[in-house]
């Protein structure tokens, strides 16, 4: 038997590095809490967001906005992903693993009741997990979660998973699935969850509120409610935080609307540890994008550290490849295939394209895309490589780049933490068919510890890193800006979750 | 009458032409250098288009006239190759837009009844739509943007506006006595639009053009704004004010510069085309 201590003894390193990484803004924020002591506990938090969602449901293609309102906030997992990247136990009391690591035991936590009214029960538990699963489900972590065989649920507080691989990440992908009660049917527009928050209002188009729940099982908030905010428009979010109508904006989009913040008294900026990444995804099964040297040749052609400039100013980070700091099999690869136009073009050269090819970049019709098309252009053509660029919208990106498979070469920002297992899925979008990254990441499942895991996913980055699997630009930061009365928001944003519960406004 | 009066009528019509002569010099200022600008550009710029020869977002200064962008090219080249593709697209969507609207709108005036109506029906239709849907739809259909597909969309969007301007004139023309004075003569239908009926609609027809020209600079601008027009590295204004957007409050430049000459160019062409009917206009030029 693994006790369940295994699970917070994630590795050290990815933890160092973020410890790091939000140190200054931990020291900033401290000092905040310390003015904001007394805090109004009635107060209504407003936030700032630009991700609408489609719908309530996180199965049925809601959008990010969904995670970034209802995670944590309505609805709990059996584990919740903390916002310092720490996987912890949240409706689980305590779970056991068989010695072969196919059979999972939780025993739920007492004294849990949904929105309703109902208790939680292990039947709520087995049809939210088979919700994700489903059929019809359109959730993310379907795939990461079809190692499921059978779910039992042998008393109201036990629940035993089967699975047909042992798969170390499952209280990890657990942490996605949210637990509704059974008895809510449709949740595309209502919710009946276990969470500190009720929702109190959706009007679609504006905005979502929601109120502390009377009756959760936990720590109560440290505010009166929330109201997410919904903006199209990034000026007109800025805005409203300028003029007081949000308290908070989840995430800022360049590096020229926080001028109008950094150096003003009245506002917090924070910088927290970001896990979305800006890169160039080549087709990898078209010529001449199959050919690791050509791939190589042309990251040595672009100066990320230039555009990084360019598009965020003194923010932003480059690291080399596909896993951000966050993620516990991170390296600094920025060393691979750095930036050397002579080498590149040699290469190019012994790739059998002495004078260059041509290629077109489908580019999202949205910032910074067409900026970094634009950077990309000037930097292949120096080695004798034409981008052509077609400007497409998100939705031509889905249907023609991710559903057809149909470019040669396209921009893309990733926003998703522990997202290296794409590179172990030859089916994915950019086709990246390598059987030894393959057999690292779907082997790194079975481990018995997060080290080997951690040894196995660093080797499959190093592996991609080196193939020049994309062509990775830079990480993006995380940025926060709130008035600088309101205190105890999250950083880091893991997953587009925001968790409110903290939230402290002072009067 | 007395001669009072006369006198009077006299010096109105005087002040008005001379202050319709006013608006179409600035018209054709305004036109004028941002048409020196475009044709400059063919030989000679301060810098090469995509070169980023700047740091980020610089103000204008004596190397930068206008300042540079985020990736620190220089802004008053792109405001000299963006005037050319303004021109360009201008006057190639009109020559599209002319080719289609006055052959249809000939074909209209001269057809039968049924058949008159039936594409008075269609301009109508088409008209109700916006130039730029129209556009936008023609630059869907065609699988990759390009600054040939913008002016094509364009040439179509402005198409039934010509055409019903053409078929309008056309018929006014077709009612004049020295017509069926041409007819029973014995001149062909082809001799009588070629002879009579183009040189008399000409004047109008141009001036209408002239504005629908201002009309395209400007739909040319809102498909390059969506991401609809000429693909980078084609700099059009468009594009210039869409990706300066983000950076309006450090570096305001770079969207009042672009904005600026879409609108002088749209006011000069307009300004030039009111001068230009006053001219035309026998009605006006008889005072």
């Amino acid at each position: 038997m693994i006790s369940k201590t295994e699970i917070s003894r994630r590795s050290a390193r990815g933890r160092a590095v973020l410890a790091a990484l939000t140190a200054s803004s931990v020291l900033a924020l401290s000092s905040a809490a310390a003015l904001a002591q007394d805090f109004d506990p009635q107060a209504v938090i407003n936030i700032g967001s630009l991700y609408e969602p489609q719908n309530l449901d996180n199965t049925q293609g809601a959008g990010q906005g969904i995670n970034e309102a209802f995670n944590g906030n309505v609805y709990e997992g059996l584990f919740v992903l903390t916002d310092a990247g720490e996987v912890e136990p949240k409706l689980v009391d305590s779970y056991e693993i068989s010695e072969d690591g196919l059979t999972y035991t939780f025993t739920l936590k007492e004294g849990v009741t949904f929105h309703s009214g109902d208790p939680l029960t292990a039947a709520d538990v087995k049809s939210s997990i088979e919700r994700v699963t489903a059929e019809n489900s359109a959730s993310s972590r379907k795939r990461t979660l079809a190692v499921i065989t059978g779910i039992e649920t042998p008393d109201d507080q036990t629940v035993v998973v089967t699975l047909s691989a042992p798969s170390i990440s499952l209280p990890y992908n657990l942490s996605y699935v949210w637990i509704v009660n059974d008895a809510a049917g449709d949740i595309s527009s209502g919710e009946d969850g276990t969470g500190p928050y009720v929702l109190q209002e959706w009007r679609r188009g504006s905005a979502l509120a929601m109120v502390p729940f009377d009756g959760y099982w936990g720590e109560e908030p440290t505010n009166g409610g929330v109201m997410f905010q919904y903006f199209t428009d990034a000026t007109a979010q800025n805005n409203a935080l300028l003029t007081g109508a949000v308290d908070i904006i989840t995430s800022v989009q360049s590096p020229d609307a926080l001028s109008l913040f950094t150096d003003n008294p009245d506002f917090t900026v924070s910088e927290g540890a970001s896990t979305t990444k800006e890169l160039m995804a080549y087709n990898d099964r078209v010529a001449p994008f199959d050919n690791a040297t050509v791939r190589a040749a042309l990251a040595r052609a672009v100066d990320n550290e230039k555009l990084l400039q360019a598009i965020w100013g003194d923010y932003g980070t480059l690291i080399g490849s596909f896993v951000p700091p966050t993620d516990p099999w991170y390296e600094d690869l920025t060393g691979v295939n750095a930036y050397d136009p002579e080498s590149a073009q040699q290469m190019l050269a012994e790739a059998g394209y002495a004078d260059g090819f041509s290629f077109t970049l489908d580019t999202p019709d949205y910032d910074p895309h067409p900026v970094v098309a634009q950077f990309l252009q000037n930097e292949l053509a120096k080695v004798g490589v034409e981008v052509k660029i077609n400007i497409i919208t998100a939705n031509e990106w889905y249907t023609k780049i991710y559903k057809a498979h149909d470019f040669d070469a396209t921009l893309q920002e990733h926003v998703n933490h522990r997202d290296i297992v794409f590179y172990g899925n030859p089916d994915f979008y950019w086709g990246y068919d390598n059987p030894e990254v393959t057999r690292l990441i779907t082997e790194s499942e079975s481990v018995s510890s997060m080290d080997e895991q951690t040894e196995m996913l660093a080797e499959a980055n190093r592996i991609i890193a080196e193939d020049a699997a994309s062509m990775w630009l830079y990480l993006y930061p995380q940025i926060v800006v709130s008035t600088s009365n309101v205190s105890g928001y999250p950083l880091n944003g893991l997953n587009s979750q925001f968790f409110v519960s903290d939230i402290k406004k002072a009067d | 009458m007395s001669a009072e009066q006369t006198d009077n009528l006299t010096e109105t019509s005087g002040r008005r032409r001379s202050r319709g002569n006013a608006t179409y010099w600035l018209g054709l200022l305004l036109v004028g250098v941002i048409v020196l600008a475009g044709l400059i550009s063919f030989v000679w710029t301060p810098y090469a288009l995509s070169d980023m020869v700047g740091g980020r977002l610089e103000a204008p200064s004596l190397q930068h006239w206008a300042g540079t962008d985020r990736l620190g090219r220089d802004l008053f080249t792109q405001l000299m190759i963006g005037a050319r593709i303004a021109l360009i697209v201008g006057c190639g969507a009109v020559v599209i837009g002319a080719a289609i609207g006055v052959t249809t709108g000939l074909l209209a005036a001269f057809a039968t009844r049924f058949l008159d109506d039936a594409l008075a029906a269609v301009f109508d239709i088409l008209i109700a739509f916006p130039t730029l849907l129209i556009a936008m739809l023609v630059v869907a259909a065609r699988e990759e943007a390009s600054l040939g597909t913008a002016i094509l969309a364009l040439g179509i969007g402005l198409s039934p506006i010509v055409g019903r301007i053409t078929r309008i004139l056309t018929k006014q023309v077709l009612g004049q006595d020295y017509i069926t004075a041409a007819r029973v003569s014995g001149t062909s239908w082809g001799a009588i639009v070629f002879w009579h009926i183009l040189p008399n609609i000409a004047p109008f027809l141009g001036v209408n053009l002239a504005l629908q020209f201002g009309l395209a600079v400007m739909a040319e601008a809102s498909l390059s704004y969506l991401g609809l027009g000429a693909p980078p590295p084609n700099a059009s204004w468009g594009r210039m004010l869409q990706e300066a957007q983000g950076t309006v409050y450090t570096a305001p430049w770079g969207a009042i510069l672009p904005g600026l000459a879409l609108f002088a160019l749209v006011i000069g062409i307009n300004l030039l085309a009111d001068g230009l009917r006053d001219r035309f206009d026998p009605t006006k030029g008889a005072a």
